[in-house]
């Protein structure tokens, strides 16, 4: 199938800007129903077409990005956009270590790394729309029949193995991404964007009992909770060993390749 | 403080869920990751008051001048991040930091400037900043910047201020004022449209006569 792929693409000629889209896949846009309601209370959001990486960046991938990064090496990475958990999972600044990570996503990686690895890349991160939308895929093949909601919560209730399976490991969905469940947390554009009912700060935390379950617009959807609550709790600076990340990339811009 | 703030944060973050009636009986099956995440929230992992300056990037002021943040150094900065088009929030935000402004001694008004930072990148471009100075009586103290989207939401992670773009092309935000030292490390976030004034009058002022 690979094989015939590459083949197709020779034949048709412009192979470079169909190749530049390898492993990322075209997610159509459509309307989508956000978990957590803020501000106007608009009951959808329209997601408009967009790349999206299909598994997310392995630590493999990601050293490709240190080594010609230099600033963003573990020892060298400003406390600014990095915490002191920044990739404390490798065993030096170019050497990830055990060798079973290297296909595993990258974690502990703040947003601003994760940021600049996908700048690096001519990609962006996905937004949070972009990203709840193209994850509520429903999943194809999933072993045993189980239900997107099943899954997640299951992985909710294991706790984060030291070494973390490979990427494209879980299972994967209608878009054709995988592991968009069920192998880590990601980091999404705008995770600081929900503000709270009021929108008078620190007061008015939407988590909160009440406040919070009032703005949901799916009440049973505690996976959907556990996620928007986990955003919340993070800063960009922070590096946490379940969280890693993918890119996304606007369909009519010109993609800049390294 | 602001670590344990946080912290604090996530601990209510995650009770939430239990309070949920429904949710209790699914409670276990939350737990593990549950404890990852207050894991990663333990006091002492924060940049401290480490500069904001570091961040990279070129802005626009009011006067359509090319800016680096690194350009605020030197002064004392009280910054929000505001949008011109807004009806209520914005121009509360603004009216305090002028009244903040207004308590400084004229020696400490030396030491200090006024930073608004537009979230609108499409609609805040310099002319319209010089305009909404203007109609702010805004002073030379102060300074509207512009920027990308993607440099607003950079700096709005930074001074950890929450917004969202709405499809009306208007923002919800948290209203934040910080107060940055000399050297561009946080030292205060006064959040809410009306922060204890008087006591950040004082905290301004002993920053600014160090």
């Amino acid at each position: 199938m690979k094989a015939a792929y590459i083949i197709l693409l020779l034949s048709i000629g412009p192979v470079a800007v169909l190749a530049q889209h390898d492993k990322m896949a075209r997610i159509p846009g459509g309307d989508f129903k956000p978990f957590l309601l803020s501000g106007d209370r608009r009951q959808t959001i329209k997601v408009r077409s967009f790349y999206l990486d299909v598994h997310a960046v392995t630590n493999e991938e990601f050293l490709g990005f240190v080594k010609t990064n230099p600033e963003w090496r573990r020892s060298k990475v400003a406390r600014l956009f990095a915490d002191s958990h920044y990739l404390t999972q490798w065993a030096g600044d170019l050497d990830i270590g055990d060798a079973r990570m290297a296909k595993s996503p990258v974690t502990n990686i703040s947003w601003f790394a994760a940021n600049a690895y996908c700048r690096w890349k001519g990609k962006r991160l996905p937004t949070m729309s972009e990203w709840e939308y193209a994850a509520g895929a429903a999943p194809v093949h999933y072993k045993g029949g189980r239900t997107l909601t099943k899954v997640i919560l299951e992985w909710y209730d294991h706790p984060t193995p030291v070494v973390l399976p490979a990427v494209e490991s879980t299972y994967k969905n209608a878009f054709g991404l995988y592991d968009m469940h069920g192998l880590v947390w990601e980091w999404v554009e705008d995770f600081n964007s929900i503000v709270g009912e009021t929108a008078a700060g620190s007061d008015s935390n939407p988590f909160v009992c009440g406040a919070g379950s009032s703005g949901t617009t799916n009440k049973k959807d505690y996976a959907a909770y556990m996620r928007y609550a986990f955003r919340e709790s993070l800063q960009a600076s922070f590096a946490v060993g379940s969280l890693g990340f993918r890119c996304a990339q606007d369909i009519e811009n010109p993609i800049i390749v390294h | 403080m602001k670590a344990m703030l946080t912290a604090l944060l996530a601990g209510l973050t995650l009770t939430g869920i239990s309070c949920h009636k429904q949710a209790a009986s699914r409670t276990p099956l939350c737990c593990a990751k549950e404890k990852a995440v207050t894991a990663s929230l333990m006091p002492g992992r924060l940049a401290g008051n480490a500069s904001i300056y570091q961040l990279p990037g070129v802005w626009t002021d009011q006067h359509d001048r090319t800016f680096s943040l690194d350009a605020l150094k030197g002064k004392v900065q009280v910054v929000a991040m505001i949008f011109t088009h807004c009806g209520y929030a914005c121009p509360r935000i603004v009216r305090e930091m002028r009244a903040m402004e207004d308590s400084l001694s004229a020696a400490q008004k030396q030491d200090v400037g006024f930073v608004l930072v537009s979230f609108d990148a499409a609609r805040d471009d310099p002319a319209q900043l010089a305009h909404f100075a203007e109609q702010q009586g805004l002073d030379d103290r102060w300074i509207l910047l512009h920027g990308s989207a993607a440099q607003v939401r950079e700096l709005s992670l930074l001074l950890n201020v929450r917004y969202q773009r709405l499809e009306d092309g208007n923002y919800i935000h948290s209203n934040t004022v910080v107060v940055l030292d000399r050297q561009g490390g946080i030292q205060k976030t006064l959040e809410g449209l009306g922060p204890a004034r008087e006591a950040a009058v004082q905290f301004i002022g002993r920053l600014a006569s160090r």
